[in-house]
């Protein structure tokens, strides 16, 4: 900590006496370079940090500009009004620029940013409003006071001030709610939506992000060059902005900030041989997406790996630690309402003809365990994704502590009290386990993103509050050796308790367990049975597919079997172990089903 | 209505354009999984190539599109071979890699060729023909045929041959065909190659329509991966009709809008892959040959 | 084409298979330790257990789709420690994968050809083409159909067929009753053991015990990645303890 702090004073010194060292020109090329800073943090956001192909950013850079420019020149505002308003301007067309992210992802949403960027440039070259392809000339000096802004050193202080802002702001957000949810999101967009984030909220507040950094960025740069023309908002600069963002490295704001400052220094030494640069960038961008896709940013810890594996050191001698059973809820407090607490009635699903789920009934009591096994391909996790949100069922209706649930966007079943985990472990994969968490312990509602605007102390506050939440469930579950520890580092078995406590924390009433005992050794397996009569005795009913059967056997009251998407049978373990039509559809024979041991059977109705 | 049916021929002839270079796109997507984003870059490449071998090397212009091919081809090689670590792994990053592509294929052309662009002639007679007293260039319809032939070459190798049905094979479940002993790799350097070979023989093509630069590659890889998408991704006849919808949309734009051409093909772009994301003949279930 | 009466084999005569010491890790997870076994030329063997107890990773190893460790693999004379699993086809074995995988979207007589890929597409096919046709009739019915469009049923047959046009000299099957009705999973049956009477080496992986112990002679029972029983089909089909590790009693 101390040592940060050294080093943001350091930077802080060199900011500030960097005027004096530099000559004319220098100083400008410096100027642009941080103009160059804030745009690639914006960038960075929503690409880096959120996973939104944004090849739009040089436009809202463009629209910034030249919004200043048209509102000083053409309808005679003044700087700084114009620039608040062009800020304004900016994050409308951002989150217009981002609509097309609720629809489309990846490549299509790569395809159509790029697009609306030509576009852009398309209309500005056009536009007699515009000034055509010559550009506007003649934008007013930025008054401040008595400070003469047309100097380019003292333009610096004022640009330092604004990105030092948008840094710490960025910053900020990458490391408070929002931006776990984002990164969640990057991760895993389907797993995010299943601990509660709201998607689409997060897609446009990428953009929105996005936009507002461009916007300042583009204020900036009319305050600073005072002309703009088409060419700065060229394909061209987009793609080398791109580059910055890829070399520093997309997942750390910072490394934006290195890869920016960087590449505009060099393309100003290589000025002379600009096709040189470019095609050392374009190597240099093809070289980092293969060999280092963490970029610069990413080489301190790449190295410092492999110093370790080369000095024999495995991995961290952390232990897990025993689960701390939940204090078990009062008997009474039990009801939730009359009936089921999960009642799923005449579900089917059909894919592409092929009925996965056919008319599959079954209610679920308040504290109870229910097991649903069967064959493979029996329908079983076509189930739980019908139950969470993430298909809509062909016919039927699901029902949730009476409500009816169908139709519901996985973030709304998580915020009606609904957790699950996934057959083949959907942890965030570059978040920490206590970021992962987190993520999941944040019940607030996406649109109370407003504080990150006027009120970042309540922002701080409710953070802190999770943080200690999420460090307790940790701690319950034996986890907190490993809270700094990335998912994909720690043994299997490691990472499904993981899994399980990220579906805690958001205090569920019902969580869905599909195949928790997959890949678990024997200890492992009973420690499972341990943690999820646990949670079943703290008031959370829970519904689990397994294919271990003596887990299943020894944990539920009762059993529901399918086989080929429809319930075949269903009753206590001793009972349905004991029909026809189960033996069958295992063993593929009813005839092998007469001599069950009867001790077998009282053994396990125990 | 003269000038109705002059734009038509002329937007059909650029459309036979975009609907190569949109197979090439849609070829690889379907058996790779991958976009890329450097394609029009290659077509840009491929353009310069013919133009040269065309115009200092004095070779007849077909034979100048072959060897544009040629290269072309060992081009898309190489982008596959460097990038396939990332193959079924990240698909941003690859998508970002194919873009760091395009941007050396666009600094390498500079360098080759220099900044300032060349207009190559058109290698059949200049006057206009009169076809029921409508007047049409030419080599719009040298074009159209040409892209017609290649579409028919590239549907029959793809149902007709081996190598074709292998590559198919590939995209539909890459495990089963390496069971029955498809060799993964080469079959997909293999569809790279004719991708941008595809890319090429476009960007020979379009050579005497439009002015050929460096900076050409952007504008027409956009406009061939959006019909790519238009038609529905990974559909070869989704490709040719998309790339024809394009190339009518850009020239009745361009007819009404003069320079706006490229803003309102965009938006209307936008507008449709907003309500349709599988394209307007694309579906899902889609029946890939 | 029109050849009724029984059909030359399809078959080549089938070799020995021999497995030891075959080990898979996924991850940190170990799917399947340390196993050993052999299938005889000609032979039948199966591999039964409940979901997730390593058959099907066994048999994705034994083709080199999934990372493997192997002490020995060999078939007949050849060591197929090295070879590659899109060469694994050239040495006479053939793959019938898990939930069929056919190529959807290409034609079901293609879909064959492709099986022969290895074997060179139009000189070897047509001969394997009608011996499939006989042997499934509704496949050269829906010859011209896209294998997407066929039922559960009709795709299995298509990906037996696929693997049958190599002429494979040891055919692996993994869970082909998957999904199936029993009335076709009699079929699937009768197909195998019509198979293996013409000298196929069989190695089928199935949770279906009932089919497994009808269509082979040997049997290996797996739980937890290891092999727990192995054993003539005849004795284990009556055994209580194969019944406890399904059903987990």
């Amino acid at each position: 900590m101390r040592y940060r702090i050294g080093l943001v004073a350091l930077l802080a010194v060199v900011a500030w006496g960097l005027p004096y060292g530099l000559n004319l020109y220098a100083m400008h090329v410096a100027d642009v370079a941080l103009v160059f800073a804030v745009l690639a943090i914006g960038l960075g956001l929503a690409m880096g940090v959120a996973g939104q192909v944004n090849l739009a950013q040089v436009a809202f850079f463009g629209v910034g500009s030249y919004a200043v420019a048209i509102l000083t020149t053409h309808y005679g505002y003044g700087f700084w009004p114009a620039a608040l308003l062009s800020l304004v301007a900016t994050v409308v067309i951002g989150l217009l620029v981002g609509t097309p992210a609720l629809r489309v992802q990846s490549h299509y949403l790569g395809i159509v940013t790029l697009g609306l960027a030509v576009a852009f440039t398309n209309w500005v070259t056009n536009a007699a409003l515009a000034g055509g392809a010559s550009g506007i000339s003649g934008i007013p000096v930025p008054p401040l006071g008595g400070v003469d802004l047309s100097s380019d050193y003292l333009y610096w202080y004022v640009e330092v001030v604004v990105f030092a802002a948008a840094l710490a702001f960025g910053l900020f957000v990458v490391r408070t709610p929002l931006g776990r949810r984002m990164r969640a999101m990057r991760d895993d967009s389907l797993a995010a939506g299943a601990v509660g984030a709201e998607v689409p909220m997060l897609r446009m507040a990428a953009f929105g992000l996005a936009s507002v950094y461009g916007g300042l960025a583009g204020v900036l740069y009319a305050g600073l060059i005072r002309y703009v023309s088409p060419d700065t908002f060229s394909m061209t600069n987009m793609f080398l902005l791109l580059a910055m963002v890829i070399i520093g490295g997309r997942q750390s704001l910072v490394g934006c900030v290195v890869g920016a400052l960087a590449l505009s220094l060099l393309r100003e030494a290589l000025s002379d041989a600009s096709t040189y640069a470019q095609l050392g960038y374009g190597v240099v961008v093809v070289l980092a997406v293969v060999f280092a896709p963490t970029g610069l940013a990413g080489l301190p810890a790449r190295l410092r790996s492999g110093w370790r594996k080369r000095r024999g050191e495995g991995a961290s001698a952390a232990v897990l630690g025993p689960f701390r059973p939940f204090p078990a809820a009062p008997q009474a407090s039990a009801p939730v309402g009359p009936g089921p607490l999960l009642e799923v009635q005449q579900i089917s699903k059909r894919f592409r003809g092929l009925w996965a789920l056919r008319e599959v009934s079954l209610s679920v009591g308040a504290g109870e365990i229910r097991g649903i096994v069967g064959p493979n391909g029996s329908g079983k996790t076509t189930l739980f994704n019908v139950i969470s949100g993430l298909y809509r069922p062909s016919g039927g209706t699901v029902r949730l502590g009476g409500a009816p649930v169908g139709g519901r966007r996985p973030y709304q079943l998580s915020h009606a009290g609904l957790a699950r985990t996934f057959q083949n472990l959907r942890l965030f994969n570059n978040l920490t386990v206590r970021e992962n968490v987190l993520v999941a312990a944040d019940r607030s509602r996406t649109r109370g993103i407003w504080r990150y605007a006027v009120w970042q102390v309540g922002v701080v506050r409710r953070d802190r509050a999770l943080r200690a939440r999420a460090d307790a469930m940790l701690d319950q579950f034996g986890l907190s050796a490993f809270a700094d520890a990335l998912p994909r580092s720690l043994p299997y078995g490691i990472q499904r308790r993981v899994e399980i406590a990220r579906a805690m924390v958001s205090g569920p009433r019902l969580l869905l367990l599909d195949e928790p005992a997959a890949g678990l050794n024997g200890e492992e397996v009973r420690q499972l049975g341990e943690i999820v009569r646990s949670i079943r005795d703290s008031g959370v009913t829970v519904v689990i597919i397994e294919h271990n059967m003596g887990l299943v056997m020894s944990l539920c009251e009762r059993i529901t079997v399918l086989a080929s998407g429809e319930v075949i049978a269903e009753g206590g373990p001793a009972e349905v172990a004991a029909t026809p039509r189960v033996i069958e559809a295992y063993l593929g024979d009813s005839a092998m089903s007469k001599d069950v041991p009867p001790v077998i059977a009282t053994e396990v109705a125990q | 209505m003269q000038v109705f049916f002059q734009t038509l021929i002329g937007g059909l002839s650029l459309g036979a354009v975009y609907a190569l270079v949109a197979m090439g796109f849609s070829l690889v997507y379907r058996t790779m999984g991958l976009v890329n984003f450097a394609h029009g870059d290659v077509v840009m490449i491929g353009a310069y190539v013919a133009s040269t071998f065309y115009m200092s090397a004095k070779l007849p212009f077909a034979l100048a599109i072959v060897a544009a091919i040629v290269v072309t081809g060992l081009i898309g090689v190489i982008i596959e071979r460097v990038l396939r670590p990332l193959e079924n792994k990240d698909f941003d990053l690859m998508l970002i890699g194919t873009i760091g592509f395009g941007i050396v294929l666009e600094a390498v052309a500079t360098l080759i060729w220099g900044a300032t662009g060349r207009a190559v002639p058109s290698p059949v007679p200049a006057a206009p023909l009169d076809i029921f007293g409508i007047r049409v260039r030419t080599y719009n319809l040298v074009v159209l045929a040409i892209a017609a032939l290649a579409m028919v070459a590239l549907v029959l190798f793809l149902q007709r041959t081996k190598r074709g049905a292998a590559m198919q094979a590939v995209a539909m479940d890459y495990e089963a065909a390496t069971a029955v002993g498809i060799h993964v790799g080469r079959s997909n350097a293999l569809s790279f190659s004719i991708g941008a070979g595809l890319a090429a023989l476009g960007g020979g093509l379009v050579g005497p329509l439009l002015y050929v630069n460096a900076s050409m590659g952007g504008s027409l890889g956009i406009k061939g991966f959006a019909a790519a998408i238009l038609g529905g991704f990974g559909s070869i006849p989704g490709a040719i009709l998309g790339g024809l919808a394009i190339g009518v949309l850009d020239s009745f734009s361009a007819g009404h809008f003069q320079g706006y051409s490229d803003l309102v093909t965009f938006l209307v772009f936008t507008v449709i892959i907003m309500v349709r994301p599988t394209g307007v003949f694309g579906e899902r279930t889609v029946n890939r040959a | 084409m029109t050849q009724t009466s029984p059909a030359p084999t399809t078959t080549g005569s089938g070799l020995t298979l021999s497995v030891r010491g075959l080990t898979v890790h996924y991850g940190g997870v170990c799917a399947v330790r340390s196993v050993d076994f052999t299938v005889g030329a000609g032979q039948a063997v199966g591999i039964v257990g409940a979901n997730g107890a390593g058959k099907s990773s066994t048999l994705k190893a034994l083709m080199g789709l999934v990372p493997r460790a192997v002490d020995a693999l060999r078939l007949g004379d050849i060591d197929l420690t090295r070879v590659r699993a899109r060469d694994m086809v050239r040495h006479g074995v053939g793959y019938v994968p898990e939930g069929r995988k056919v190529f959807a979207g290409l034609s079901v007589e293609k879909n064959l050809m492709l099986g022969a890929y290895a074997r060179g597409w139009r000189r070897h096919s047509q001969q394997s083409l009608a011996e499939v046709y006989e042997l499934f009739p509704v496949l050269g019915e829906m010859r011209a159909r896209l294998a997407g469009a066929l039922s559960g049923g009709q795709q299995q047959m298509l990906a037996i067929g696929r693997a049958l046009m190599s002429r494979p000299r040891l055919l692996l099957l993994d869970e082909p009753s998957m999904g199936l009705s029993p009335k076709l999973v009699e079929d699937i049956l009768a197909v195998l053991q019509r198979l293996s009477g013409e000298g196929m080496s069989l190695l089928l992986v199935e949770q279906n015990a009932k089919l497994t112990f009808e269509a082979t002679t040997d049997c290996l029972v797996m739980e937890n990645g290891q092999v727990a029983m192995t054993g003539s089909a005849h004795e284990l089909r009556h055994d209580p303890r194969v019944r406890r590790i399904y059903l987990g009693l």
